[in-house]
C-alpha cells in the first residue's frame, strides 16, 4: 500500500491511539508506532516522528509515565507506561469517541439510521 | 546541569537517543522484511519523517524554550539599542526620571497616608473630635475633665479611653537643666494604643491620682542622649521642673505619641472631685469589639448631651461627637496635598510616557524595512512582536532600575527638608511596597510602551517595497503621533496651571501682613524652676533679665508673652468674656479669646500697631492694674460699632460679678497659628503681674502662667548673634534657669509657610520636567516628520515655494496640534481645579491669570520648538533633497 492510499489521522486522534496501544503493558515508542499500524490494518499514515510531541504531551499531562529499559534486540529504550490517570481518561475518551462515530455516521447516511 | 522534568521533557541528548532507537528497530524490522541495509535504512527514515523537526518541535513545547528565546530576544535588543545609544540613554533618562518621581511620591504618601499606625489593630483606635450645633462641623479636638468621667462611666463603645496634654518643662539632676517636651497621660494610654516600654514598665493606675509619688517614663531618644542608655537609671530620680520624679521606663524608639518630640511622659492625674469645664485634653480610645464608629458617635453625643443637666452653662448641650480614626486624626489635614503632589508625578509618569512613545514611534516608523526583511524571511507576528517588547522591556527595566535608586536620594531628601508640619515624615523610607510599586510601574510602563509600535509596524504588515523610499509616512501613524503630542500638550498644561495657582497662592501667603514685623528680633522660651514658688518671684525675675538685656549693646526693645504668634502651641489659652453691663443671652456662649500675658512694652517689641487707646507699660505691671489691651478681632465679636476704651470685661462669661479688667488699647490682629487663616482669632493682652502664676493655679479665670514666658529681642544687630549674650544674661542672675527654642521671628514665619512653599516647590519641579520633556517631545517629533518630508520639500522649493512658506506651513501644522493640546489640557484643568481648591490660600482655582498666561507661554513654547526644525527645513536645498531619496 502507497502512501497515497493510506488515510490521515483526525486531528487530536493520535493520544487516544497511543494511550489505547498502552492499556496491554510498557511499550517503547517504536513499539507503539507499529502496533498502531498493524492495529489499523496498514491503512493509517502516521510519521513515527509525530509520535514524539504526543508522548510529550502525555507524560506532561501524567496521563502516562516513562523510564528506561531494554529492548527485545538489547538496546536501550525509553519504555512508556499507562497511568491510573491515564486509564481513567481511556475510558472516557473512548466513551467520546464512540459517540463522535455513532452520530457521524447517523448523519452521514440518514435513511440507514432511521 | 539537570534541569526539572517540567521545565524539560528530555535533554537533548535523551531525546537524540530514544529517536536513534526508534529509527534503529525500524530499520532492524526492513532488514527482517528482506531489505537490502542501504533500503532499510532510508524507508525507516522516511516513516519516521524529518527527525531535526520532531527534535525542535519537542523542545519548543518546553517551557524552558520560552525562556531561552526571552533571553536571545533581550540580547538582540540589547545590542540594537547599543547601536543608538542617544535613543537609548534619552528614553532610559526620561523613564527613570518619571519613574523615580513617582515612587518617591508614591513612597511618601503610603508611608504617611497608607502604612497603619504602628499600634496593635490601629483601625479600631479613636480620636475625640467634635463639631457643634452652632456652626462648627467638626475639629474641635479639646475636651473637658467632666467630659472625660462621664465617658468613662457611661460609653458602652470603648472599651479604654486616655487623656493627654503636653507641655514643655525644665528637666535638671544629672547633667545641665534643660527645656524638654513633656506629655502627661491618663495610665490608661498603655490600652488604647497597646505600646509598652521597652525597659521598666508603664505607670500603675493608682499613680495617675493627685498625692501619688512622682514617676516618669523616658523616650528612648532622651534615655540615649542623656542617660547613655543606662538601665540603672530605672528608680533614679530626675527634677521636672523642680519637683522630683522617679524614672519608671523607658518608651520604644519608635513611639511617637502623641507627636515625635515627646521627651518624657508623666502621669495625668484627674478626680472626679475636680472635674473642671476647661478643655483642656486631647482623647483617643479604643473601640470594644463589634462597635462601629457611627455607634460611638452617636453614644458620645448623647453622653455629652447628657452633661448638660449636671453642669449646665457649658455648652455641653451644642456637643456633636465626630470621633474618627487616629490616623484620619493625625494625617488628614495633610492627605489633600499628598494626594495631589501623586496626582501630579503620575501626570508627569503620562507626559514621560508619551515622549518615549514618540520616539519608540520614530524608530519603528525607521525599522520598517527592518520588519519588512524578517518577516519576507519567514518571522511569524508573534516573533515581530517580541522584537519590540523586548526593547521596550529592556529600556523599562534599566529606568526602572534607575528611578528606584533615584527614588532612594529623592525620598530621603524628602524626608530631610520636607516641612516639620508633614507628620508620619519620620516614617518615610523605601519598603517592599514601594519596590513593588515601582515594579508594576516598569511593567505597565514596558507593555504599553512595546504595545504602540506593534499597533502599527505588525498589523500593518509593510511590504519591502516602499521601505526604501522615505515619504511623509502614512496618514495612520501621523495621527498617532499627533494625538501623542496634543497629550503631552495638554498634559503639562495642566501640571502648569496647577503649580501656576500654588504659586500665586504662596505668593498671598507670603505677602500676609502677619500683624507683627518679624524682622531682626530674636525669640527665646525661659521656663522658672521651683525656685521661683509665686507669681511675684517671677515677675521679678523676668524684669531683672528683660532689664539687662536692654541695655545689651544693639537691643532696641525687649519684652516677654506667654504666647507668641505662630507658636506651635497656637490657640495657647483663653476663655469667653463677659463685659459689664451686659446680660448674659441665654443659649448663646459668646466667643473664645486668647489670653496672653505680657510684659511692659509688648507691642514695641513685637512691632505690633496701636490702633487707639495706649499700650501696656511698667506702671501697669508694678501696680497690678486690672487693664487689658485687646485686638480687632476681639473688638468685632464684642463691641462691634461700639468704642471699646473704658469697657470692662472679666474672663468666662459667666463671671457677671467680675472681677472686671478695663479695656485700654486695641491693637492690630496678628496670625495666630498658621498664616494663612481668613478668621482671625480674637485676642486680649494682660500685665504679666495680672495673670496666672506658679502658686496661682492657671485657670481660664486669672489668666495664663507666668512661669513659662517668650522673651522678644528686637535689635540692630543680627538677631540670632545675639543668643549667647542673653544666655550669659540670664546665667548671670540664675543659671538653673532653662532656656529653648531660640530663634528668630523670621524663622518662625518661614515655617508656618513651610508646608505650602514644599508643595509649591514640589509641584514646580513637576511642572518644569513636564513642561521641558514636552518641549523635547515636540522638537523632537517635529524634527522626524520634517527630515521624513525632506523629498516633499525639495519638491515645493524646486516649484517655486518661497522658503518662508514651508516654514509657515510646518509651523502652522504643528500649531494646530500643540492648540488642540493647549485647548484639551484647559479643559481639564478648569474641571479639575476643585480638586485643589483645599490647597489654595485666597486664590481661585480658576484663576484667569494663571490659565491665560499657562496657556499663551505652553503654546508659545510649542510653537518654539515647532519652529526650530522647521527654519531648517526651510534652508533644504532643492537639489540635495531630491538626490537624497
Amino acid at each position: 500500500m502507497s502512501d497515497k492510499d493510506r488515510i490521515q489521522l483526525l486531528q487530536g486522534t493520535l493520544d487516544l491511539l497511543v494511550l489505547q496501544t498502552l492499556v496491554f503493558g510498557r511499550e517503547h515508542g517504536h513499539g507503539i508506532a507499529t502496533n498502531i499500524q498493524r492495529s489499523a490494518d496498514d491503512e493509517l499514515l502516521i510519521d513515527h516522528g509525530s509520535l514524539y510531541p504526543a508522548l510529550q504531551r502525555l507524560e506532561r499531562a501524567s496521563l502516562i509515565s516513562s523510564d528506561w529499559g531494554i529492548s527485545e534486540n538489547n538496546r536501550r529504550a525509553r519504555y512508556y507506561t499507562l497511568t491510573r490517570a491515564g486509564r481513567r481518561r481511556l475510558v472516557t475518551e473512548t466513551h467520546r469517541w464512540e459517540t463522535m462515530v455513532r452520530v457521524i455516521s447517523r448523519v452521514m447516511k440518514p435513511r440507514e439510521a432511521q | 546541569m539537570n534541569v526539572p522534568r517540567w521545565l524539560r521533557w528530555r535533554s537533548d541528548a535523551e531525546l537524540r537517543e530514544e529517536i536513534q532507537a526508534h529509527l534503529e528497530m525500524e530499520t532492524q524490522a526492513n532488514l527482517d522484511r528482506g531489505f537490502s541495509p542501504e533500503q532499510a535504512r532510508v524507508a525507516a527514515q522516511r516513516r519516521f519523517g524529518n527527525a531535526t523537526l520532531v527534535s525542535e518541535r519537542v523542545r519548543e513545547a518546553d517551557p524552558l524554550f520560552s525562556l531561552e528565546i526571552i533571553l536571545k530576544d533581550v540580547r538582540y535588543a540589547l545590542r540594537s539599542l547599543l547601536r543608538v545609544p542617544g535613543f537609548a540613554l534619552a528614553a532610559c533618562a526620561t523613564l527613570a526620571l518619571a519613574i523615580g518621581a513617582s515612587t518617591a511620591i508614591f513612597t511618601v504618601t503610603y508611608r504617611v497616608l497608607l502604612n497603619p499606625l504602628p499600634y496593635p489593630d490601629s483601625a479600631r483606635i479613636l480620636m475625640l473630635d467634635f463639631g457643634n450645633t452652632l456652626g462648627n462641623p467638626s475639629g474641635f479636638r479639646f475636651i473637658s475633665s467632666q467630659q472625660y468621667f462621664q465617658y468613662l462611666d457611661g460609653a458602652r463603645s470603648l472599651s479604654s479611653l486616655a487623656v493627654y496634654e503636653t507641655d514643655d518643662l525644665t528637666l535638671s539632676g544629672r547633667g545641665a537643666p534643660e527645656r524638654i517636651r513633656v506629655s502627661r497621660v491618663t495610665p490608661s494610654l498603655v490600652s488604647v494604643l497597646g505600646v509598652s516600654p521597652v525597659v521598666g514598665r508603664w505607670f500603675a493606675e493608682d499613680e495617675g491620682v493627685p498625692g501619688a509619688p512622682p514617676v516618669a517614663i523616658l523616650s528612648y531618644g532622651l534615655w540615649i542622649s542623656r542617660y547613655r542608655g543606662d538601665s540603672a537609671i530605672l528608680g533614679q530620680s530626675v527634677d521636672l521642673d523642680g519637683v522630683p520624679a522617679q524614672i519608671v521606663g523607658v518608651m520604644p524608639r519608635s513611639y511617637a505619641f502623641p507627636e515625635p518630640g515627646i521627651n518624657v511622659w508623666v502621669p495625668l492625674a484627674l478626680t472626679r472631685a475636680t472635674a473642671s469645664p476647661g478643655y483642656a485634653f486631647t482623647a483617643v480610645a479604643r473601640l470594644r469589639g463589634g462597635a462601629t464608629i457611627a455607634g460611638a458617635r452617636a453614644e458620645l453625643t448623647r453622653l455629652t448631651n447628657d452633661l448638660e443637666a449636671v453642669y449646665p452653662g457649658n455648652g455641653y448641650r451644642a456637643f456633636v461627637s465626630t470621633a474618627l480614626t487616629l490616623i484620619e486624626g493625625t494625617v488628614g489635614r495633610v492627605s489633600t496635598m499628598l494626594w495631589m503632589l501623586l496626582a501630579s508625578v503620575g501626570l508627569l509618569w503620562l507626559v514621560a510616557c508619551a515622549n518615549v512613545a514618540n520616539l519608540f514611534l520614530v524608530r519603528a516608523e525607521a525599522r520598517q524595512r527592518e520588519v519588512a526583511m524578517r518577516r519576507a524571511l519567514g518571522a511569524g507576528r508573534g516573533g515581530i512582536a517580541r522584537l519590540f517588547l523586548a526593547e521596550s522591556a529592556l529600556l523599562s527595566v534599566v529606568g526602572g532600575a534607575a528611578g528606584l535608586m533615584l527614588a532612594a536620594t529623592a525620598t530621603r531628601l524628602l524626608v530631610a527638608f520636607g516641612p516639620a508640619s508633614l507628620p508620619r515624615l519620620e516614617d518615610v523610607r523605601l519598603d517592599a511596597v514601594s519596590l513593588l510599586f515601582t515594579g508594576a510601574l516598569t511593567a505597565v510602563t514596558g507593555l504599553a510602551l512595546g504595545a504602540l509600535p506593534l499597533l502599527r509596524a505588525v498589523w500593518k504588515a509593510p511590504s519591502l517595497q516602499g521601505g526604501g523610499r522615505t515619504n511623509t509616512g502614512s496618514r495612520r501613524s501621523q495621527h498617532t503621533r499627533h494625538v501623542l503630542m496634543a497629550s503631552q500638550v495638554a498634559l503639562a498644561l495642566i501640571l502648569l496651571v496647577a503649580s501656576g495657582l500654588l504659586v500665586r497662592s504662596f505668593l498671598r501667603l507670603l505677602a500676609v501682613d502677619p500683624g507683627f514685623d518679624p524682622r531682626s528680633t530674636l525669640t527665646l522660651q525661659v521656663g522658672l524652676p521651683v525656685q521661683y514658688p509665686d507669681r511675684e518671684r517671677a515677675v521679678a525675675f523676668h524684669h531683672a533679665v528683660l532689664d539687662r538685656i536692654a541695655t545689651l549693646p544693639g537691643v532696641t526693645a525687649v519684652s516677654a508673652s506667654t504666647c507668641l504668634p505662630l507658636s506651635s502651641r497656637g490657640f495657647c489659652f483663653g476663655n469667653t468674656l463677659a463685659v459689664e453691663g451686659r446680660p448674659r443671652q441665654p443659649g448663646r456662649i459668646p466667643r473664645a479669646v486668647a489670653q496672653r500675658a505680657v510684659a511692659s512694652g509688648y507691642f514695641e517689641a513685637m512691632g505690633m500697631r496701636l490702633l487707639r487707646g495706649r499700650g501696656l507699660d511698667r506702671g501697669d505691671t508694678d501696680r497690678r492694674e486690672p487693664v487689658v489691651v485687646v485686638d480687632e478681632a476681639m473688638v468685632a465679636a464684642y463691641f462691634p460699632g461700639e468704642d471699646p476704651i473704658g469697657r470692662r470685661i472679666a474672663f468666662g462669661y459667666q463671671s457677671n460679678n467680675g472681677p472686671w479688667r478695663t479695656i485700654v488699647g486695641v491693637v492690630e490682629d496678628t496670625v495666630t497659628i498658621g498664616l494663612a487663616e481668613l478668621d482671625p482669632i480674637a485676642k486680649l493682652y494682660l500685665p504679666m503681674s495680672t495673670s496666672g502664676g506658679p502658686d496661682l493655679p492657671a485657670s481660664g479665670l486669672l489668666g495664663p502662667d507666668i512661669s513659662v514666658m517668650s522673651y522678644v529681642v528686637r535689635s540692630s544687630t543680627p538677631p540670632l548673634g545675639l543668643a549667647p549674650a542673653v544666655r550669659r544674661t540670664i546665667d548671670s542672675i540664675d543659671p538653673t534657669v532653662a532656656m529653648a527654642r531660640v530663634e528668630t521671628l523670621q524663622d518662625a514665619v518661614d515655617r508656618a509657610a513651610e508646608q505650602a512653599a514644599f508643595t509649591t516647590v514640589l509641584l514646580a519641579i513637576a511642572a518644569g520636567v513636564a513642561l521641558l520633556l514636552g518641549l523635547v517631545g515636540i522638537y523632537g517629533v517635529v524634527s522626524y516628520i520634517v527630515s521624513q518630508r525632506t523629498g516633499e520639500i525639495g519638491v515645493r522649493l524646486a516649484l517655486g515655494a518661497e522658503p518662508g512658506d514651508v516654514a509657515a506651513m510646518i509651523v502652522r501644522q504643528g500649531g494646530m496640534v500643540a492648540l488642540a493640546g493647549v485647548l484639551a489640557g484647559l479643559a481639564a484643568a478648569f474641571v479639575g481645579g476643585r480638586l485643589i481648591a483645599s490647597l489654595l490660600y485666597d486664590v481661585s482655582p480658576r484663576d484667569p491669570a494663571v490659565f491665560a498666561a499657562t496657556a499663551v507661554t505652553l503654546f508659545g513654547v510649542a510653537t518654539l520648538a515647532c519652529w526650530l526644525p522647521a527654519r531648517r527645513a526651510a534652508r533644504v536645498s532643492p537639489v540635495e533633497a531630491l538626490r537624497a531619496d
